[in-house]
């Protein structure tokens, strides 16, 4: 009975599961390549979690008390390297970069891929792998950068200017490998769900903007960034971007997919068997009082709330009525609250919500994060082009576009150039504020006015813990966490 | 028609009587500590005669009036009387403590105890006959020294964690290898076993015992053998029990004012405008969860035979429900156990076991947010309804962010049918007295179906249902060759071994959301608005080949030795095959005319033995670099496949050995009436089989090494005796107590390994580490000193702030300040048993007690402090904060900005040590007299796990949520679901 030859007996056959070796060869393992780094991606995304780093800017605050004191310890200056919210951030990235890495490294072997398809496979990894250390080294500062498939278990921190060289090569790599338009399931709704061309542009344009300020500080990636940008807007019709006429209408649950969108994380909470990063936690309750059943995660700073020019973009970003227990006779206005803070408001329109009295049926969403708007790409070429050259013409429509829909007059004219800058950045702040992954704070740090913006911090936010410091940069970068 | 059988044996006795002369005829009843033993030999010495007494222990005998009587029956001591003419001889055997006589179940052939080199304990069914058990692990708890055993889950078929000699290993399986009837088990769990149907089982502990068993051999190996019939003796048995559970012990918690209050302090302001409002609203979310809940049992079967064939059916039933809420277990099943003798070469056997579990809801080993986390986090002021009438449940409250417990136990809706089947045939040929051959082959396979159904209520607009089945069996085919031959004072026996084993799984899964109706349950899956389909399949094999050498010299001197190769389809190229040999003596003194001339021992045996196993217990496919599967969705409702890297391909990895020294004494006294084994034992494991942690920035997860030594070192004692034994009452006794020292010697480059992150939300990192030098299951927490009595500049903390010390000395509190605390292995483990027989009354009473080991209680801790998923607390202790004027409270101001809290602390590591009272039973055997109609019928009652001595603060010092193969992630009670307080009501009735 014991006929088993032993060689043949004792092969493991895994035919249930997929190996590197045999992977990574035809169309359908790049597709199914690309959807594990785009899933990975969307990890960093489904909720607060890593926003925490973003506490520190004077948009967003939190109260101190329970659960919240991690997000506080940003808004306050007083984070270590313990703190459990930040962390979120750097897994997600890091796991999307390992699987980029792999794709980067296999890619051209899919011999049975067309080579397009190769080329808009090996695209969508340079470009994920560039945005995630674009965030990681806003977020940490300097970080191990890791560029193939491997284990390293003493990986060094590498220094900020060889982090953006890779982050400038994948994205000079990916705007020419990636489509200007998906077909298939990377479109959805006639938006672009994965990164086309458009995206990685827009990506490059920020990232020149910010290597323009600190902590690089290279004033010549100005103009690059405005030739970026300007890319980009002149061809928005290739890829089919603009701006929607009514701002609201962007964080509506209908506007799920909208041209708004240079690149965006999509979720949906009904995904059977589905993973935990296709749903979303960025839902109602972090931005709802407790009053109406929300968690109090976050809400506006006072001093921001009352500089923030009124409109329908404030009215899109801030809820003016609240209902004691969902109590549709009991409404109040934010001062009626325990929290005594406006509510943000971007996120809240989900299934789960109901409109009419504000209560929630579920903390498990599908609202889209808008990583890149088009918005961002008019505001990055208004500032660029003003620092590179001037406030031209250019520059000025750039912003007013912004402005125009946010129910605001045309910018002054003839400001210099630091004022129109200046304008940029408020603008920005009033245009992204609400926990958008353009957080204020990003502004902040490479303009160094961190501290500045602290000044006007309102008597009744939590007092600072540490105040920061626009000269030595102290809190700039948040602390690497204890397990790296 | 047994009457009938045994009627014709009588009358064949009596026609040869006729022939002789001066026959005396003989009756009388052979009787054992619990009554009459059918079946006994009944032999006259000297002549070629015997009888076998019947189901009374009646028989009839012609003998000489001179001659002598010898009454044997296995597991009792023999015993001899002299007929003297009478014609009545009633003889009441003892049972044989010793079992020197005993053959014993070794790997791959037995053996007679006396002529043992190795440690291997055996436990008879008689053991725990007065304990009503419903699955072997409780059978085994506490009586056999050096087997640990922990009720990690008090769900009704919840996982128990088994450790023979604790833990070997860290990331491969440490849980022991069960044989059944020479089947490994392999595609079936132990669970899936009827404890009724053992005879005994035989636990394998030191090396020089495993070593047969080569590479799963590492984590000892419990040998069970069913029942089988007995020529000439038909039997009914019938045993049931009925069992009501209760709860061990409750948390307290605060009331819905004093939370209410409590809140308003927390937060500075009026979250609750009127706490005392509230008075008389509080809602008991803990009483809400739990069920006084009720298990029956019924075990049925009927067993008999003749020389030539005999045979054992039995059936049994067992329906549970859990202590939680909705959640239950049924099961039903047969086994039928044949034993053919075809001619005197010639037996074969055929044993079938087949049986089918049903369980509702019982799969919560604990997690954050189960019902038993959020019933005791669960705001009390919050009312279940929101509307009661209507049934619509109150979803959130305002703390914490899970889900409403009553909610999600009573629409919890997730079935499991499990179908089990065990087959294996022997045959059996003596080709001469000296040399015989063993074949054995068989199947053990489970076929098992999952389905849930999420309702409106559990995922309000999204409703889901999904279905998913499996198929596992493994085939295993024995041949084993013994050649047993004696010779003037030598006695030698030799075993060869070729085996072969392979196991095969598959199954799939359909999952499904945006389910359009509930009516159909999950039934129809179309119904299903997306789908999600996968499959999966994997193999493994083991091929191997063993020798044995087994030498008795002059009955004093005894050697074994062994060795065994094994290859395995786990490992690649170079790596499969692993050598495994083995060495033991043993000196029994108590043949030597010295130790004879004492008169003190009636046995005295000391044995010593070296041997190496292995262990292969990962996963199939581990060392292959799989990729990661996912689904994702591009924002719309169906999940489309994906992949992502794993962690990399490990072809080097190879077997994890162990190499074991056993020293062990056996001493017997008092003729017999008490028994003494004591084992020292060394085990060394290295080439640890080690998931080593990847950092995050290289994408997390883990990787499987060879790295690293883990010892275990202990010291076992066992004693049984019979103190008391008169005609009326008789006091039996065994005390059992095993020490272990789990070390881990070497992990490497590594000093020190972080384990995963478990219980994110509430815990907020890995508070376990493996570091040298310390146990397995190792705690790393910051160490949390009580409460700052006055203001600190330093950390900038206020009078009444948590008071941690700060380890790295930075100034600063945090996750840098880790340190080892603890562990979650045991050190002391010790079970006592106590029977007192008194006329028809019997008295049980099980004492067992484990020690020295800790649980981070996460459940405790989910009460006690805020976190990121419960605002908060509602434990009532915190009530009692530290103020200026209370300044020996343990619970920080909840009025500072200041203090933190970190749950990842020494404040939440609590003491697990207890003693259990696990079984008291008083039972009372009615006299045959009283019930004609049956046979001897015994009514007992009892209660199982009464009362416990512990200082653990939650439910049960023996539940945890870590998973029960695991010994590095160890310890953790995370809404760990606990073991019931039991009474029961049992009958047996045998005719």
């Amino acid at each position: 009975m014991l006929a088993a030859c032993g060689k043949a007996f004792l092969e493991e056959t895994p035919k249930g599961s997929v190996l590197p070796a045999t992977f990574y060869k035809n169309a359908s393992d790049l597709n199914q390549a690309t959807r594990g780094i785009a899933l990975m991606f969307n990890g960093a995304w489904n909720q607060t979690g890593g926003m925490a780093i973003t506490f520190g800017a004077d948009d967003i605050t939190t109260h101190r008390g329970g659960n919240k004191i991690s997000f506080s310890d940003f808004d306050t200056y007083q984070a270590n390297s313990s703190n459990d919210r930040m962390t979120n951030w750097w897994i997600y990235f890091y796991r999307t970069i390992k699987s980029a890495n792999s794709l980067i490294a296999n890619y051209e072997n899919a011999t049975e891929a067309t080579a397009d398809e190769r080329s808009f496979a090996g695209g969508e990894a340079y470009f994920y792998r560039a945005i995630c250390y674009f965030f990681l080294t806003r977020a940490w500062g300097e970080v191990p950068l890791v560029t193939e498939p491997g284990i390293d278990p003493d990986r060094p921190n590498e220094k900020v200017p060889q982090i953006y060289d890779l982050i400038v090569a994948d994205l000079k790599r990916a705007e020419t490998m990636l489509p200007d338009n998906w077909q298939g399931l990377k479109k959805q709704n006639g938006v672009n769900i994965a990164p086309t061309k458009g995206s990685a542009k827009a990506l490059l344009a920020n990232v020149y903007l910010t290597m323009a300020g600190w902590p690089l500080q290279q004033t010549d990636k100005y103009a690059l960034a405005a030739a970026k940008a300007k890319e980009v807007l002149d061809k928005k019709e290739t890829w089919g971007y603009g701006l929607l006429d009514n701002f609201g209408d962007i964080f509506k649950k209908e506007g799920k997919y909208n041209k708004e969108a240079v690149f965006a994380c999509y979720y949906n909470n009904q995904v059977p068997g589905g993973a935990w990063e296709n749903g979303s936690q960025m839902g109602p309750p972090n931005f709802m009082p407790g009053e109406e059943g929300g968690w109090d995660e976050a809400f506006g700073e006072i001093t921001f709330y009352n500089k923030f020019p009124e409109g329908p973009r404030k009215e899109a970003t801030y809820r003016r009525t609240y209902f004691l227990n969902n109590d549709v006779n009991k409404p109040v206005d934010y001062t009626g609250l325990l929290h005594k803070h406006p509510y943000f408001m971007k996120y809240n329109d989900d299934i789960s919500y109901n409109q009419t009295n504000h209560s929630m049926s579920d903390w498990w969403g599908s609202h889209t994060v808008f990583v890149i708007r088009f918005a961002e790409v008019l505001l990055t070429y208004a500032e660029a082009r003003a620092m590179s050259q001037s406030p031209d013409n250019s520059a000025y429509d750039a912003i007013n576009a912004v402005r125009k829909r946010a129910g605001l007059k045309d910018l002054a004219p003839g400001l210099s150039q630091s004022a129109f800058r200046d304008s940029v950045i408020a603008e920005r702040g009033w245009e992204f504020s609400g926990c958008e992954p353009a957080a204020r704070w990003f502004d902040l740090v490479r303009t160094e006015t961190v501290a500045r913006a602290t000044k006007d911090r309102h008597a009744s936010e939590v007092p600072l813990k540490n105040t920061p410091d626009d000269a030595t940069h102290r809190f700039y970068w948040a602390p690497v966490p204890v397990v790296k | 028609m047994v009457n009938s059988k045994l009627s014709t044996l009588l009358l064949c006795i009596l026609s040869l009587s006729l022939h002789s002369v001066a026959q005396l005829s003989v009756r009388g009843k052979v009787t054992g500590p619990e009554g009459p033993l059918p079946g006994a030999t009944v032999i006259q010495k000297g002549a070629n005669k015997s009888v076998l007494t019947g189901n009374n222990g009646e028989f009839l005998m012609d003998v000489p009036p001179d001659a002598r009587l010898i009454f044997r029956y296995v597991g009792f001591n023999e015993r001899e009387v002299a007929v003297n003419g009478q014609a009545i001889v009633n003889v009441a055997m003892t049972r044989d403590v010793r079992n020197l006589g005993d053959v014993v179940v070794v790997g791959y052939g037995t053996q007679k105890r006396k002529d043992l080199t190795g440690s291997i304990a055996t436990l008879g069914a008689a053991a725990y006959k007065d304990q009503p058990v419903v699955n072997v692990t409780s059978a085994l708890q506490g009586r056999v020294a050096g087997v640990a055993i922990t009720n990690n889950s008090g769900a009704p078929g919840g996982e128990v964690k088994i450790r023979i000699r604790g833990a070997n290993s860290v990331n491969a399986s440490n849980n022991p290898l069960f044989v059944v009837d020479g089947i490994a088990l392999t595609s079936i769990d132990l669970r899936d076993i009827n404890v009724n149907d053992i005879e005994s089982m035989e636990v394998l502990k030191d090396a020089s015992a495993t070593a047969v068993y080569g590479s799963r051999g590492a984590n000892g190996v419990v040998i069970i053998t069913t029942r089988t019939g007995k020529a000439g003796v038909t039997k009914v048995d019938y045993n049931g029990f009925v069992s009501f559970n209760k709860p061990m012990k409750q948390y307290d918690l605060l009331d819905a004012v004093k939370y209410a209050e409590m809140v308003n302090l927390r937060a500075g302001s009026p979250v609750f405008p009127d706490p005392a409002g509230f008075a008389g609203k509080t809602t008991d979310w803990q009483h809400l969860i739990f069920n006084e809940a009720v298990t029956h049992s019924h075990q049925l079967s009927l067993s008999g035979g003749t020389e030539k064939a005999r045979y054992f059916v039995s059936g049994f039933y067992l329906n549970g429900n859990g202590l939680l809420d909705n959640s239950s277990q049924k099961k039903f099943g047969l086994r039928t156990n044949l034993n053919m003798k075809v001619n005197e070469k010639l037996s074969v056997g055929l044993n079938l076991f087949a049986s089918r579990t049903h369980s509702r809801n019982n799969g919560d080993m604990g997690y954050k947010g189960n019902p038993v986390t959020a019933a005791l986090t669960w705001a009390p002021t919050e009312p279940v309804y929101d509307d009661a009438a209507g049934k619509i449940y109150n979803r959130n409250g305002i703390s914490p962010i899970w889900t409403n417990p009553y909610l999600t136990i009573r629409e919890a809706n997730s079935q499991n049918f499990n179908n089990v089947l065990i087959a294996n045939g022997r045959i059996h040929y003596a080709f001469t007295d000296w040399l015989s051959l063993t074949v054995n082959a068989g199947l053990d396979a489970s076929i098992s179906r999952g389905a849930f159904l999420r309702n409106n209520f559990l995922t309000p607009g999204n409703m889901g249902a999904g279905q998913g089945s499996s198929e596992n069996h493994t085939f295993q085919n024995s041949n084993v060759l013994t050649f047993q031959k004696a010779f003037n004072k030598h006695a030698l026996t030799v075993t060869a071994l070729a085996e072969n084993t392979s196991s095969v799984w598959s199954g799939f899964n359909a999952t499904g959301a945006g389910l359009t109706s509930a009516t159909n349950g999950y039934h129809n899956l179309a119904l299903n608005a997306s789908q999600s389909i996968s499959s999966n399949y994997g193999n493994s094999a083991l091929l191997s080949y063993m020798g044995r050498v087994s030498y008795v010299f002059d009955d004093k001197y005894l050697f074994t030795a062994s060795v065994r190769r094994d290859g395995s389809s786990k490992f690649q190229g170079k790596n499969k095959w692993g050598t495994f040999p083995s060495f033991s003596a043993a000196w029994r003194l108590s043949e030597t005319s010295f130790v004879k001339d004492l008169n003190i021992f009636s046995n005295l045996k000391i044995r010593a033995g070296w041997g190496k196993t292995g262990n292969q217990g990962i996963a199939a496919y581990s060392t292959l670099g799989a990729l990661t599967p996912a689904l994702y969705s591009y924002g719309g409702s169906t999940g489309f496949q994906s992949y992502t890297l794993g962690s990399p391909q490990t072809p080097d990895v190879k077997w994890e050995t162990t190499s074991q020294t056993d020293v062990g004494i056996d001493i017997g006294l008092f003729n017999g009436r008490m028994n003494i084994t004591a084992d020292y034992y060394n085990k060394n494991t290295k080439d640890l089989l080690l998931f080593t942690r990847i950092n995050h920035y290289d994408g997390g997860g883990s990787f499987l090494k060879n790295v690293g030594k883990v010892n275990n070192k202990g010291v076992e004692l066992s004693i049984d005796a019979t103190p008391v034994e008169t005609g009326d009452f008789m006091w039996t006794t065994g005390l059992n107590v095993s020490f272990n020292r789990n070390k881990v010697v070497n992990l490497g480059k590594d000093s020190i390994i972080f384990r995963n992150h478990i219980g994110g939300g509430l815990i907020t990192t890995s508070i376990q580490a493996i570091k040298v030098g310390e146990p397995l299951g190792a705690f790393y927490l910051i160490p949390w000193e009580g409460i700052f009595q006055a203001d600190h500049t330093a950390t900038g903390n206020k009078a009444g702030d948590n008071k941690y010390q700060d380890v790295s000395g930075n100034n600063s509190i945090g996750f840098e300040d880790r340190v080892i605390a603890g562990n979650a292995t045991p050190r002391v483990q010790w079970g006592f048993n106590n029977n007192l027989k008194y006329k028809n009354f019997d008295l049980n009473v099980f004492i067992q007690g484990s020690h020295g080991n800790s649980i981070f209680n996460a459940t405790y801790a989910a009460t006690a402090v805020p976190s990121s998923d419960v605002a908060y607390p509602t434990l009532a202790a915190t009530a009692n904060y530290w103020t200026p004027q209370n300044t020996t409270a343990v619970w920080a101001d909840p009025t500072s900005k200041t203090s933190r809290n970190y749950i990842e602390s020494t404040q939440f590591l609590q003491d697990a040590s207890y003693i259990r009272l696990r079984n008291i039973s008083l039972s009372y055997q009615f006299p045959k007299s009283m019930l004609r109609s049956f046979g001897p019928a015994k009514f007992t009652v009892s209660a199982q796990n009464y009362f416990t001595i512990t200082k653990y603060k939650g439910y049960d010092p023996e539940a945890t949520s870590t998973s029960a193969s695991s010994d590095a992630d160890a310890g953790i009670d995370l809404g760990a679901y606990p073991s019931p307080k039991t009474i029961t009501l049992g009958l047996n009735i045998t005719f």
